[in-house]
């Protein structure tokens, strides 16, 4: 398709890859504008490793295609495991890496067809002054919805860039920017969509993991998530990358951990000093205080293991 | 135009861009085994195969399925059945069965799968928990799951060989079975309903013409009662009926409503300040919902708090001044505190649903309905039509747990559609309205004080429960603590706290488990405080045969035995392990009739009672079977149709109690029957005498009543109403007289030991290992019977730890009305159960028998959180106990 044809669509067109988000917003009503389906086209779908150890994937890429490709596990374990650790079988199969990245928020209000919220053009957040749960612990901007993608913060743990159909070189933080706009979930223009993620080749020696906190043990929307790179030599972080999500309305990455870290001893007194950092910045809500004590959790939980 | 192949057939896709693939298997292809449930990919009930890959179709555009191989839970055992279904069937893998066609297309799946690369090795529980992540069972079969598909990836189940236990399993595992929302009639239009967007409105005006005049629509009715009020988001105005939903949901959209906006309050905290504005004016308080099973006894009402109910109280002013007393002397026995609940929401899979068709003056209604023969007889009153001209018919139902227990709007609204259309009406709710306005457990605030004698014993109680229901009444919590604990005194209060929210609806053992949460948590407490063993100080003070044996048996667990003495732990992971005990009233319906005969020398039982899940038609089959000494599949049981004779409704674990004993009577007169018109006797030395003597047996038919209980032989087993003396016996009066519901002799009782580990980085509960002691007399079904226990464990668990229904404070909008706001266990989240029946004590019932559906869910949240206070010193007050509540209580943070 060209960016012709599709700038030529309403600005209020959506577009569809798989329709994990999406058709439960059209069942619902809360999305009603033209749709327009993404063709399949070989470039966009699949991986390609470069020469140069860059690894390019495809945007219709299925997530479980992601989580399953064995030389993504052995390279790319952050990014293995966070496809893996997100929904369920039976939507990882349809969903795809570009969807996953341009989804619309979960918020219970976004999604309640009879009420109006900033992304839906309304004036103001229901959730701030109601019931925000599920919401932010690090208030950047007017909406106080976490973002949903699990793949956003693990490619932003991985300086991962963005080619889209009208630009390159986007990093995670241009997709989606900084959590100051309440009305959107990402920056793409209108008729702009994702094509391909392009991955350096991680350093020798890297190790990385995922984990989320949730209340049950599977299929839940994080309530704080952490993908972490580590290079630990001689018992100590060589290289340290933490992101997080589930507790901003972007992914975080969390510079005061990997400052705690970087050339310091991979002990547990580090660690949770560290840990604690997790929250250098944070805003809680009312009702989200508890997602830093979870964050916080979940960052030692990852770095203990990292530093084994 | 694009095809796929489904089953191996072509079919063709829509054009319509928004299209789910879900429609066009159900509605297009008539592949109802494929259920549409959750709507957004949570529950996997429409899980499908697309070349190989388990998918949600539910969530897949139809066009993207274009020139791809769909197999539906249809295509699975088209030929022969596979393992997995076969699995499921031997292990009792299911209950409702709605969840099930979406299981058995994932297992067989990852059966195939493993198979392929690691032979016949048996799966882990981690392993199979991770490949099923992607559905949910309401029922709790999960256990089940677990032993079924383990087994049928080791291979146990290639052969043809196996029993199943539940006697419609090979319906339900093939997607056969038809529910109400399968049901399709020819001509027959879907029915919508429009509902307020305020929490309090009075409509001023209703226009249903520009409704009317939609192309489709073929009948517009007004829902509004006299008042023309609407007290809540999602109260009922207006239903269309027409060719298609989408041209129904078009039609609602074009009704015109002016209406005045009312001042609203919302929950439990605001209805109860002084001058909030009220929901219920003095002339319209009949208006209000009735959230519990029995008849409302009358009470005071103050603006939106109706109480308290007092009549269980026994020296209530005693109490008081005991406490006074005790708190002025600084009692270190003296337990106080207040705890919270949350509210449940019954989140049955199959939506409240019904199908209406007039033939003539002839009404026929489907509905997912727990009383068949009780809503007829409602229908008949409510339309002045004979007994004769009315037929419910409910052959399965997906799940109903106390919310489909009443007449529905579901139900009037599709009637009157039917009849102005002068066509079969549907109305299926969608899953917003199923979560949003068919009932909930209540939330409540207890505040409880117990207080123990010099000598150790039970003196006072006190608990003060307000219950927040919504534009409903009648909670009944607080008095549920007088048939438990004898003490010298008690002072027991339920408060209704009325708001301009859906209303609750009775749910499992209503008010037993948020009572239990309380009162256990006081004995584990008051069992700290006295340096008491909580099993021996529960046995010391709680006398009833049946928990006595159940605490010896609790006792003597190894777990308990060993893991009271560790010492304070500090690390990430804590480990403990909690009891608690429930009870429930033993119920049977008066007048239910069974009718036994031989036609066409085969046995058929049938009453009109329903199976939603909870095995009815097993309990009858296996009780007829083994009187005559024949395998349950000998037996054609016919339930789910009020032409029947009257049969029980599932609802107050009644059914079991209400079935057996007339089917044994009916057993005993047929065979008299089939001697005296035998032509000769088998001959002697048969195994099987009583085949032979059937099938050659002319037509023959009994019909025989459900008669009162003998008097116990013991003096101790009596109704638990009896501990409440004379307001027990009114109580039991008015159940019979107006609920016809007679409470019997004996407590059915459980109780349950939990062993935890919390994760105090994440505020994570694993729960290792639960061990449930249940004394409901002779097991009647075993398999079953544990298959329900389980399940109620599992449903408690959720209420313990996960589920809570979530409102906007101010507008009144449910918002967890989707099933990945309101979380339910998933099979991963279930433990190992161990589960012990203990059948005795109901020997003066005729075969022993009685339900065991409320009772074992009772316990499960109080021994959790009891768990919890063992493995961390720290006691959870509030339920459901999330991560956000537990890393707010052990860092001593209260929470938001």
């Amino acid at each position: 398709m060209t960016s012709a044809s599709i700038t030529a669509s309403a600005p209020s067109a959506e577009f569809r890859a798989a329709g994990t988000d999406l058709s439960e917003r059209r069942r619902s009503g809360v999305s009603t504008g033209p749709l327009i389906d993404i063709p399949p086209a070989p470039d966009t779908i699949g991986v390609t490793w470069d020469a140069d150890g860059k690894l390019r994937i495809g945007a219709l890429s299925s997530i479980a295609a992601i989580g399953a490709d064995p030389r993504i596990a052995a390279t790319y374990p952050g990014i293995a495991a966070s496809a893996l650790g997100l929904a369920t079988p039976q939507v990882r199969h349809l969903a795809t890496l570009g969807g996953n990245l341009a989804q619309r928020s979960r918020c219970w209000y976004f999604r309640d067809p009879h009420i109006a919220c900033l992304k839906k053009g309304g004036t103001d957040c229901p959730a701030r002054s109601g019931n925000h749960l599920y919401g932010v612990a690090f208030d950047l901007g007017p909406c106080v919805a976490p973002h949903p993608s699990t793949m956003a913060a693990a490619l932003l743990a991985y300086d991962a860039v963005i080619l889209t159909n009208q630009r390159q070189g986007l990093s995670i933080g241009d997709l989606l920017g900084d959590g100051s706009s309440g009305s959107s979930d990402h920056a793409l223009a209108p008729g702009e969509m994702i094509r391909e993620v392009e991955l350096a080749a991680p350093p020798q020696g890297e190790r990385a993991l995922y984990k989320r906190a949730i209340s049950r043990s599977h299929a839940e929307w994080p309530l704080a998530e952490v993908c972490a790179r580590a290079v630990v030599t001689a018992g100590m972080f060589q290289f340290i990358r933490i992101t997080a999500g589930g507790v901003a309305p972007v992914p975080l990455r969390l510079a005061a951990c990997e400052a705690a870290l970087q050339g310091k001893p991979a002990s547990a007194t580090t660690i949770a000093e560290a840990a604690r950092q997790a929250k250098s910045g944070a805003k809680p809500l009312p009702m989200t205080a508890y997602k830093l004590d979870l964050l916080e959790g979940v960052v030692r939980d990852v770095l203990e293991r990292l530093a084994r | 135009m694009s095809t796929m192949t489904i089953n191996g057939r072509l079919a063709p896709l829509p054009a319509d861009p928004d299209a789910l693939l879900v429609d066009v298997i159900r509605d297009d292809l008539g592949l109802t085994g494929t259920k549409l449930v959750c709507g957004a990919g949570v529950c996997g009930a429409c899980t499908v195969l697309v070349d190989g890959a388990p998918v949600v179709s539910c969530l897949m555009p139809a066009r993207a399925a274009a020139d791809t191989s769909v197999t539906t839970v249809e295509g699975i055992g088209a030929a022969a059945l596979h393992p997995v279904q076969k699995a499921f069937m031997a292990h009792d893998a299911l209950q409702c069965g709605f969840c099930t066609p979406g299981f058995v297309v994932e297992a067989a799946a990852f059966c195939d799968s493993w198979r392929k690369h690691k032979g016949t090795a048996t799966p882990s529980r981690e392993e199979i928990g991770a490949a099923l992540s992607g559905h949910l069972c309401r029922c709790g079969a999960y256990d089940g799951i677990f032993n079924a598909v383990a087994a049928a990836c080791a291979g146990q189940f290639d052969g043809g060989e196996f029993i199943s236990p539940r006697v419609e399993a090979r319906a339900k595992v093939t997607g056969s079975a038809r529910y109400t929302v399968d049901i399709r009639h020819e001509g027959q239009q879907e029915g919508a309903i429009l509902r307020s967007q305020f929490a309090h409105a009075r409509i001023t005006e209703l226009d249903l013409a520009p409704a009317r005049a939609i192309p489709g629509v073929s009948a517009v009715v007004s829902l509004l009662g006299d008042d023309r009020m609407v007290r809540f988001v999602g109260d009922p105005i207006a239903a269309v009926a027409a060719r298609d939903r989408k041209t129904a949901v078009a039609a609602l959209a074009a009704i015109r409503i002016t209406s005045e906006r009312l001042p609203s309050v919302i929950g439990l905290d605001a209805a109860r300040q002084p001058g909030s504005p009220i929901v219920f004016e003095r002339s319209n308080r009949k208006k209000a919902a009735n959230v519990s099973e029995g008849t409302p006894a009358p009470a005071s009402w103050n603006g939106n708090v109706r109480g308290p109910s007092t009549a269980f109280s026994h020296k209530a002013k005693k109490v008081r001044s005991w406490l006074a007393a005790a708190r002025d002397a600084r009692n270190p026995w003296l337990v106080e505190g207040t705890f919270r609940t949350g509210a449940q929401s019954h989140t049955c899979l199959e939506p409240h649903a019904t199908v209406a068709r007039f033939d003539g003056d002839r009404l026929t209604v489907h509905a997912s309905t727990q009383s068949v023969f009780h809503v007829m007889e409602l229908l008949a009153k409510r339309y002045k039509l004979g007994h004769d001209k009315v037929r419910v018919i409910a052959d399965h139902v997906g799940g109903g747990f106390g919310s489909k227990g009443a007449l529905g709007i579901e139900t009037i609204a599709a009637i009157e559609l039917a009849r102005e259309a002068r066509a079969p009406v549907r109305i299926a709710y969608d899953r917003r309205e199923e979560m949003s306005v068919t009932g909930y457990r209540p939330a409540a605030e207890l505040n409880i004080a117990l207080l123990p004698s010099a000598q150790g014993d039970l003196k006072a109680l006190s608990l003060t429960a307000y219950a927040d229901t919504g534009a409903g009444t009648n909670s009944t919590l607080a008095a549920l603590a007088r048939l438990i604990y004898p003490a010298e005194a008690k002072e027991l209060a339920d408060y209704d706290v009325v708001s301009n929210l859906p209303p609750g609806a009775p749910f499992r053992g209503p008010g037993g488990p948020p009572m239990a949460f309380a009162l256990e948590q006081a004995i584990d407490e008051a069992a700290l405080r006295m340096k008491v063993d909580p099993i021996a100080l529960r046995k010391r003070w709680d006398p009833n045969p049946n928990r006595q044996r159940l605490y010896d048996w609790a006792a003597g667990l190894e777990v308990w035995r060993n893991a009271r003495t560790a010492a304070a732990q500090t690390g990430r992971y804590r480990r403990g392990v909690g009891v608690a005990t429930g009870y429930w009233l033993y119920l049977w319906q008066p007048g239910v009739k069974i009718e036994l005969k031989v036609a066409g020398g085969r046995l058929i039982a049938s009453t009109a009672t329903q199976d939603i899940g909870q095995g009815s038609r097993t309990v009858i089959a296996n009780t007829v079977a083994q009187e005559f000494g024949l395998e349950p599949h000998d037996v054609e049981v016919r339930i789910g149709d009020s032409d029947l004779p009257e049969g029980p409704g599932a609802g107050g674990s009644r059914s079991t109690a209400s079935v057996v004993p007339p089917t044994l009577l009916a057993v005993q007169k047929l065979k008299m029957a089939i001697e005296k018109d035998a032509k000769r006797k088998p001959p002697a030395g048969s195994n099987a005498p009583w085949r032979e003597m059937i099938a050659a047996s002319p037509d023959l038919g009994v019909t025989s009543v459900r008669p009162e209980d003998s008097k116990p032989a013991s003096s101790e087993v009596r109704s638990a109403l009896k501990e409440a003396g004379f307001m027990g016996m009114i109580f039991g009066w008015m159940l019979r007289r107006f609920s016809n519901l007679a409470v019997g002799a004996g407590a059915p009782s459980s109780v349950q030991v939990i062993e935890v580990e919390v994760d105090t980085w994440l505020g994570h509960v694993r729960v290792l290992k639960v061990h449930t002691g249940i004394a409901v007399g002779k097991i009647a079904a075993p398999a079953l019977a544990r298959s329900q226990a389980t399940g109620s464990v599992i449903q408690g668990l959720g209420y313990a730890l996960y589920e809570a229904r979530e409102t906007d404070p101010r507008s009144g909008d449910v918002l967890s009305a989707g099933m990945e706001d309101y979380r339910i266990p998933g099979i991963s989240d279930t433990p190992a159960i161990d589960v012990h029946f203990d059948e005795a004590g109901f020997d003066h019932v005729l075969g022993g028998s009685v339900g065991i559906g409320e009772v074992a869910t009772v316990p499960t949240s109080p021994a959790l959180a009891n768990a919890i206070r063992n493995a961390t010193g720290v006691r959870l007050t509030e339920l459901p106990i999330r991560p956000d509540r537990l890393m707010a209580a052990l860092k001593g943070r209260a929470a938001a």
